[in-house]
């Protein structure tokens, strides 16, 4: 089952999706990168149906890149996003509908704004602040849920978080993950969006 | 021989007597001079406690047909539940906590369940899964905890305790009992946490949390939790679990109980709304930061977009 | 597991005296996961006419892009603005042409109908998912806490409330029926649609 964590701080949006393809009881691949960078400024983390996943995610990359040449600008993550969540939602009542879900990050140039969605294989959607797909959500939501109390010593969720702090705030879900899943994913692959683009981020 | 044969013929007078006390729900072992002084303990006064079966083939697979809800969410019986708990160990003692919430599908049955069974003075035990099967069983661990402290002149141990229910309750394995319990309390040894569930397992432990909100009850458990702690903080590191468990799970929440257990016993810290925690927080008590525990309370005014002006003169606008 | 149940969700629309409420609570669930309490179920399809769709949150969002998009059509081709009844009707068909793969929504519709004497006539109705109207004179209800709602609103409403007392009416009935159901709830948002202004309020709801 794969694993992923998104959340947004002052000006960006992380991503995290672990390395994994498995097949059977079998780790097939532990460093496949589970994020697609779409635009400059836009970042999807995709997980599910083995197959689905990869077909879907070259899909929607390469149709969004189509909309850039054509209309030298990239979409902006709200209308990406709109997009992409019509895209399933109509696969969704097709003969082979895809089985992928989504956290989709992208920082708006225009408005100075990180976005992040929550998509699922049905094409619901939700912009949230943070969120998580897999069974890392049920232990991860309730953390960031929480604030900065007197016993925590340091941050959980912060919008006005910069960048080195959302990263730790990362760090706890992951560790929260690896302390309480019967099997977690050993590795991460972590990106990151804000005003100047996309780039990797070794944790 | 002779008796071993009247015992189970079906046409002698002894058993016409003996499907008339059926009838009348009389149990066959039990002396007249019992009747009308069971104290309201029903078939518990006579020792162990008997159960009428349905008289069908299977009666376990009987029972599960008919009130399973997970196989088939349409049948006719459905058992409440659906609950947060938990228990750790520091320092100072023991900390139970619990949410009130009983649903039965979706319905919310009850939002002030007593999830903690108050065993004996210095027992606790908390509810997960059959609410009745809980509450009957825990009860009837606390008349035995009694007997055995008055056999005994000294108390059960936590660890006796819990491993009385748990034989207790694997003898019924198969037959659809549902507990996830844990069984608190300080004993010579200290403070103590078992966890007890019907499956038969029985866990020795620091930190326990049982139910469909679990999860979410660890994910803040466990970042917050060290053995230092303070009594404050752990009592408001309990009750902070289990808000966050009501908040996100849809069959956790209405009210937190909150309890802690000492050398001198347990004692009842308070009962919490869970809205009114997150909203304005658990108010003047030991331990509480100040403020709703709720994430759009604590993060109002707070924005992540990163207006240009306090990034003046660097990268794109 | 029910696919009406999966995202949970309610809403209710109320007549009273020359206007209509409706109301819904903003829950957002993955099952008994709660995903996002700020997820709207109603929306404003022309001046006077609200629609709320409870069910299937992905089609919330596609129904709510469809009949955007149907009722723009209309108006730009007919050159006028569509009736509340008329809009009913759309919505009827539009679920009925999905009869064999419907759409997993019981939308709830309320607006101010235009009589022959110029004035404006409450108007409420619900469909079932496959469209079968049902045009009531009280109140509509629909969503996971439907049963609650309506034992609840039995008991609250009366004819011919002001728009404040509509407005404490519904709400009242929404929140504390909410509170009975496991999937509905996190918040809730009111609408009081009056011949000449729309009131929008926000609720603090149970956030559990």
């Amino acid at each position: 089952m794969d694993i992923s964590f998104a959340l947004t701080g002052k000006g960006y949006v992380i991503l995290a999706s672990d390395t994994t393809a498995a097949r059977s009881i079998v780790k097939m691949k532990v460093d496949e990168d589970k994020i697609k960078v779409l635009s400059p400024h836009l970042l999807m983390a995709y997980s599910g149906e083995p197959g689905d996943t990869v077909q879907f995610a070259e899909y929607i990359e390469r149709n969004i890149r189509l909309y850039q040449i054509r209309n030298t600008y990239a979409l902006r993550p709200p209308s990406a996003a709109s997009w992409i969540r019509r895209t399933l939602a109509d696969s969704l009542r097709s003969r082979k509908p895809y089985a992928v879900n989504l956290l989709i990050g992208g920082y708006d140039t225009s408005t100075h704004q990180p976005h992040l969605y929550w998509v699922d294989y049905l094409g619901t959607m939700s912009e949230v602040p943070f969120a998580a797909h897999g069974y890392g959500a049920y232990f991860a939501l309730s953390l960031l849920d929480r604030e900065d109390g007197l016993m925590s010593g340091s941050s959980y969720h912060d919008p006005e978080a910069p960048l080195e702090e959302g990263l730790k705030t990362l760090r706890r879900c992951l560790d929260e993950v690896a302390k309480r899943l019967v099997v977690t994913p050993e590795k991460y692959k972590v990106k990151v969006v804000d005003k100047d683009g996309v780039r990797e981020i070794e944790i | 021989m002779n008796s071993f044969l009247t015992r189970y013929s079906s046409t002698t007078p002894e058993a016409d007597i003996r499907k008339a006390k059926e009838l009348y729900g009389e149990d066959e072992d039990f002396s007249e001079v019992m009747w009308g002084s069971t104290g309201g303990f029903g078939n518990l006064a006579s020792g162990v406690p008997m159960f009428k079966l349905p008289s069908v083939q299977d009666p376990s697979s009987f029972l599960r047909m008919h009130t399973d809800d997970h196989a088939d969410p349409s049948c006719r019986i459905k058992i409440k539940h659906g609950t947060t708990t938990l228990a750790f160990r520091f320092q100072g003692g023991v900390i139970v906590a619990v949410d009130s919430r009983a649903t039965a599908g979706s319905y919310v049955a009850s939002g002030t369940v007593k999830k903690v069974i108050e065993i004996n003075p210095y027992l606790l035990g908390t509810m997960a899964g059959g609410a009745a099967d809980c509450q009957y069983w825990e009860t009837y661990l606390g008349i035995q905890c009694r007997l055995h402290e008055l056999r005994n002149r000294e108390r059960i141990s936590v660890a006796a305790a819990s491993k009385y229910l748990s034989n207790l309750v694997y003898s019924y394995k198969g037959m659809g009992l549902s507990m996830g319990t844990m069984i608190c309390g300080w004993d010579k040894t200290g403070p103590a946490i078992f966890y007890v569930d019907s499956d038969g397992t029985r866990l020795k432990g620091d930190l326990f949390s049982v139910g469909s909100g679990s999860t979410f009850a660890y994910g803040v458990l466990d970042q917050g939790y060290r053995w230092d702690l303070t009594d404050e903080e752990a009592q408001e590191l309990g009750r902070r679990s289990i808000y966050a468990a009501g908040h996100r799970d849809a069959f956790s929440g209405n009210t937190v109980n909150l309890y802690h257990v000492k050398q001198d016993g347990w004692k009842f810290i308070g009962n919490y709304d869970v809205s009114e925690l997150h909203y304005n927080g658990p108010g003047d008590v030991p331990g509480a930061t100040g403020g709703g525990y709720g994430y759009d309370i604590r993060v109002a005014g707070r924005t992540s977009t990163n207006a240009p002006e306090g990034e003046a003169g660097e990268g794109q606008a | 597991m029910s696919i009406m149940e999966y995202n949970g969700g309610s809403v209710i629309a109320m007549v009273g005296k020359e206007c209509v409420a409706i109301a819904s609570d903003l829950r957002l669930g993955n099952q008994a996961l709660g995903i996002s309490s700020n997820f709207q179920k109603i929306f404003q399809m022309t001046d006077r006419i609200f629609l709320g769709l409870p069910g299937l949150a992905t089609d919330v969002t596609t129904l709510k892009e469809t009949f955007r998009f149907r009722v723009n059509m209309y108006t730009i081709k007919e050159e006028r603005e569509l009736e509340p009844e008329t809009f009913a009707h759309m919505v009827s068909s539009a679920l009925y042409e999905r009869r064999f793969g419907p759409y997993f929504i019981e939308p709830v519709m309320c607006g101010l109908q235009k009589t022959h004497d110029g004035s404006y006539k409450p108007f409420i109705a619900a469909t079932d998912l496959i469209g079968c109207l049902n045009f009531a004179k009280d109140f509509v209800v629909a969503g996971t806490a439907s049963s609650k709602l309506f034992g609840v609103a039995e008991g609250l409403w009366e004819p011919d409330l002001e728009p404040e007392d509509l407005f404490e009416t519904c709400a009242q009935t929404l929140l504390n029926a909410v509170d009975r159901d496991a999937y509905s709830g996190w918040g809730a948002e009111v609408y009081v649609l009056t011949k000449d202004k729309v009131i929008k309020r926000t609720l603090k709801g149970r956030m559990d």
